[in-house]
């Protein structure tokens, strides 16, 4: 223990240097903002300490408007309690763990064991013997001892459930569920997305500079959440060490700047919202998965004109289409939407993207566009995530136009789990996440 | 029964002078073609997929209105095969896709449960008739013996046929409907498939020529589901086989020329064979007659009789539609309806149901790609 409490010391310390350093990149970005205030990504161009770290406390919650790092660990969890007052308590203890962890420290002080959110009451019966003392638990797993903050941000969101569930208004909050926090549509052709990876009534998104650092987070949180939430389902993701191509093998963003640079009246709720949600916004999370093998089996020009970019510009695509390809006189050719990115558009600046690749190794796929194909394929893709004031003008409105008019790339990939969540506003020190949620009258 | 074969033959005859005959009647009917049209996506609320079987509705009844196509659905949300369950429908007029029917996935009657297959018809009493090809993994290692559905106009499930002489009802159904009686032709691809790891000396899952060709004679009482009064094997020893990836290759299309022959798309033959006196016949013709083979044929599948007595047949292996003359054989022409380069050949497995528009004008067809109905006119 008392090994614990001294490297528990030596974080307290580089966590110091380490926000030392953050305000100094905070006060950087702040004039880099300047030259253009409504853009919330000014700063993404910016070099960033991969150790430093990022603040917890704000008018918004970090993780949003921060410029992504190359981790993720999003985790969506089931409430399992009925009182309110337990869902309460729960936020007031992550509230306290993130404001810690994001300052590479452990999620609770060493000294006193694991403090979960609610108390278990004693155990009684036949199982007495069997229930472990939470106290008697180390208080933090440890494996982000000696680590860095690496630029950890935990963001949390509320899904529909924790206003009404199956009917039920189980928390007393179904009256300020937002008008923005709609039921998610299902996009037809592109949606094969199960009840198991969709919904949940909480959302924590980790993301960090060490993927071991992120999971942390959300293990530490997990923990503390026993008796009151459990894990639903959840997604790791990764960006590259250097630029942003995803698995497709192109980077749309990077030739298309206005992608990532929407304006901030378009990213955060203002006075069409509930007052708690004021400096909030709205997060669509989307598990994408690419047919990689029939995608890297296609011509590069096909894939071009899919994308609608070049790919190489060093080796330009030489033929247009794969042969034989049906002559006029002997087909009947239906004319179809241009590229991908001509197809989105019209809703580029709708939203905030800031997505990551993901990669869960193979898995037994029953591919859904020809070549049919059944058995073990590569289940990576995109973990597409957006942020916006409303999603039924940002996500809602691309995405239906998507999975209606983007023939050529629809066939190459699957919407295999789905979430929309609500990000309440930042807290100020002292204050927990969803307070003024919870407590308002 | 030579008072029945009379009727049957001058139903036959009927229904070929309402087709509009043109004045060159040899002429190729997909050279009238000009238009292809996407009409709709036929993924039904419950995220069901992989369209097969296609119908226009013969006439108006309960929620179904004449011109209606319907549209059957193999796969379930997880996109295994042989576990669909939902029939959609298309209402012109609208442009509005509506659900039909969602059976239940178990169906006690229906060994091996419920996935909905390319073997689906409508009666003029306003029957409808689907077959049930069931899996529980997408593959034929758990094939089920399936069954025929009986659903009422309004969708609702009133009668469910299975026995010894229905294994995984397959290809689009041939139909004889003179109201108060009926015969269905359906071709059964489910007799002793092994899974798709049971493997031939070529490496090739194991080809059984066992598939059948049952004609199902009905009677229909006013307001009565229809009932079974013979089930007659007229066709079999066709090939069959698993696939890991498509399920199960069998024969597939069924159509009935105005002689009474009934031609059946042989797919793994990749011919299209001719059986004689279907409707009367009262043993089976093996695997008949060749009519034609290969050439512009890639694994044919669903068939067609189109307005000036030739053949519409879609390819497996490509996105084209074939015409041939029954009587000669003849391979008049081949159209690309699907022509996506993101397979190859372009459109390659992309084709399965196919169906004549009710005025001869064109026909519909499904996009298994995209999941799409669409049509091709004139």
């Amino acid at each position: 223990m008392k090994r614990l409490q001294s490297k528990a010391a030596g974080l307290a310390y580089r966590a110091l240097f380490a926000s030392a350093l953050a305000l100094t990149l905070v006060a950087g970005q702040a004039l880099a903002q300047t030259s253009n205030p409504q853009s919330v990504t000014a700063n993404w161009g910016a070099a960033q300490d991969p150790n430093q770290a990022e603040l917890f406390w704000g008018e918004h919650q970090a993780g949003i408007d921060t410029k992504p790092q190359h981790f993720i660990y999003f985790a969506v969890f089931d409430l399992t309690t009925s009182k309110r007052e337990d869902v309460v308590r729960l936020f007031k203890a992550w509230t306290a763990a993130s404001s810690r962890m994001t300052q590479g420290e452990t999620a609770q002080p060493l000294e006193s064991g694991l403090q979960l959110a609610v108390p278990p009451a004693p155990p009684t019966g036949e199982d007495a013997d069997a229930a472990p003392d939470p106290g008697k638990m180390a208080a933090d797993s440890g494996e982000a001892l000696e680590m860095p903050a690496a630029r950890l941000t935990i963001t949390f969101g509320f899904g529909s459930g924790l206003f009404v569930k199956a009917g039920k208004d189980r928390f007393g909050l179904a009256s300020r569920r937002p008008e923005a926090l709609v039921d998610m549509p299902t996009f037809g052709a592109i949606d094969q997305i199960s009840e198991m990876n969709s919904g949940g009534d909480l959302a924590i998104q980790a993301c960090a500079e060490d993927p071991q650092i992120a999971f942390h987070a959300i293990r530490q949180l997990a923990r503390l959440a026993q008796g009151v939430a459990q894990i639903r389902w959840v997604q790791l993701g990764y960006r590259p060490m250097k630029g942003d191509r995803h698995l497709l093998g192109f980077s749309a963003e990077e030739k298309n700047p206005t992608m990532n640079a929407p304006q901030a009246q378009t990213v955060w709720v203002g006075s069409e919202g509930p007052e708690w949600m004021r400096g909030g916004s709205y997060v669509v999370v989307r598990r994408v998965r690419f047919a990689l093998e029939h995608w890297d089996s296609m011509p590069q020009a096909y894939q071009e004109q899919a994308i609608g970019e070049t790919k190489h510009h060093a080796r330009a695509a030489e033929s247009a289409s794969p042969s034989p390809s049906p002559s006029p006189e002997n087909s009947l050719v239906e004319e179809h939407p241009a590229g991908h990115l001509s197809v989105v558009a019209q809703g580029r600046d709708a939203m905030l993207r800031r997505s990551y690749s993901y990669n869960d190794g193979v898995n037994f796929i029953s591919e859904r566009w020809p070549p049919w194909r059944q058995g073990l394929e590569y289940d990576a893709g995109m973990f597409f995530i957006c942020f916006q004031h409303d999603p039924r003008t940002g996500f809602i409105e691309v995405f239906d136009e998507m999975a209606k008019r983007d023939y050529k790339l629809n066939q190459f990939w699957t919407h295999v789990a789905s979430g929309l969540f609500a990000i309440p506003r930042g807290a100020s020190q002292g204050e927990y996440i969803g307070q003024p949620l919870f407590e308002a009258r | 029964m030579t008072k029945v074969k009379t009727l049957i033959l001058l139903n036959i005859l009927l229904a070929s002078v309402v087709l509009p005959l043109r004045a060159d009647d040899n002429k190729s009917f997909l050279s009238t073609l000009r238009r292809q049209k996407t009409l709709t996506s036929t993924i039904p609320h419950n995220g069901d997929l992989n369209p097969y079987a296609i119908v226009v509705a013969p006439v108006s009844a309960g929620r179904i209105q004449k011109g209606d196509v319907l549209i059957d659905n193999f796969n379930a949300l997880s996109n295994l095969q042989g576990t669909g369950t939902t029939i959609v429908s298309y209402n012109s007029a609208s442009k509005k896709l509506t659900t039909f029917a969602e059976l239940p996935k178990n169906n006690p009657a229906c060994p091996g449960g419920v996935g909905l297959s390319t073997a689906m018809t409508m009666l003029k009493t306003g029957w409808v008739i689907v077959g049930s090809a069931p899996s529980t993994d997408g593959t034929t290692r758990t094939l089920g013996a399936g069954c025929l559905m009986v659903l009422d106009a309004n969708g609702q499930l009133v009668a469910t046929w299975s026995g010894p002489k229905i294994a995984a009802p397959w290809g689009n159904m041939a139909t004889i409907d003179n109201g108060s009686t009926a015969s269905l032709f359906v071709s059964m691809s489910g007799f002793d498939v092994p899974g798709p790891q049971v493997r031939d000396e070529r490496g090739y899952p194991v080809t059984v020529k066992k598939a059948t060709v049952l004609r199902i004679d009905l009677s229909i009482s006013e307001s009565k589901p229809p009932v079974i009064t013979a089930q007659t094997i007229i066709g079999d020893g066709f090939s069959q086989r698993a696939d890991k990836d498509v399920f199960l290759v069998g024969p597939t299309g069924l159509a009935l020329g105005r002689d009474g022959t009934l031609y059946v798309s042989d797919a793994l033959a990749n011919q299209i064979d001719a059986i004689p006196d279907s409707a009367t016949r009262t043993a089976s013709a093996g695997t008949g007659r060749v009519v034609t083979k290969d050439g512009l044929l890639r694994r044919p599948l669903a068939m067609v009789l189109a307005p000036n007595g030739n053949l519409l047949i879609t390819n497996a292996k490509n996105g084209q539609v074939v015409e041939i003359i029954p009587t000669t054989g003849e391979q008049l022409a081949a159209q690309w309806i699907d022509n996506n380069p993101a397979q190859y050949p372009p459109g390659n497995g992309d084709l399965f149901g196919l169906a004549m528009k009710l005025d001869g004008s064109g026909f519909y067809y499904v996009q298994d790609d995209v999941n799409s109905l669409v049509e091709a006119t004139r």
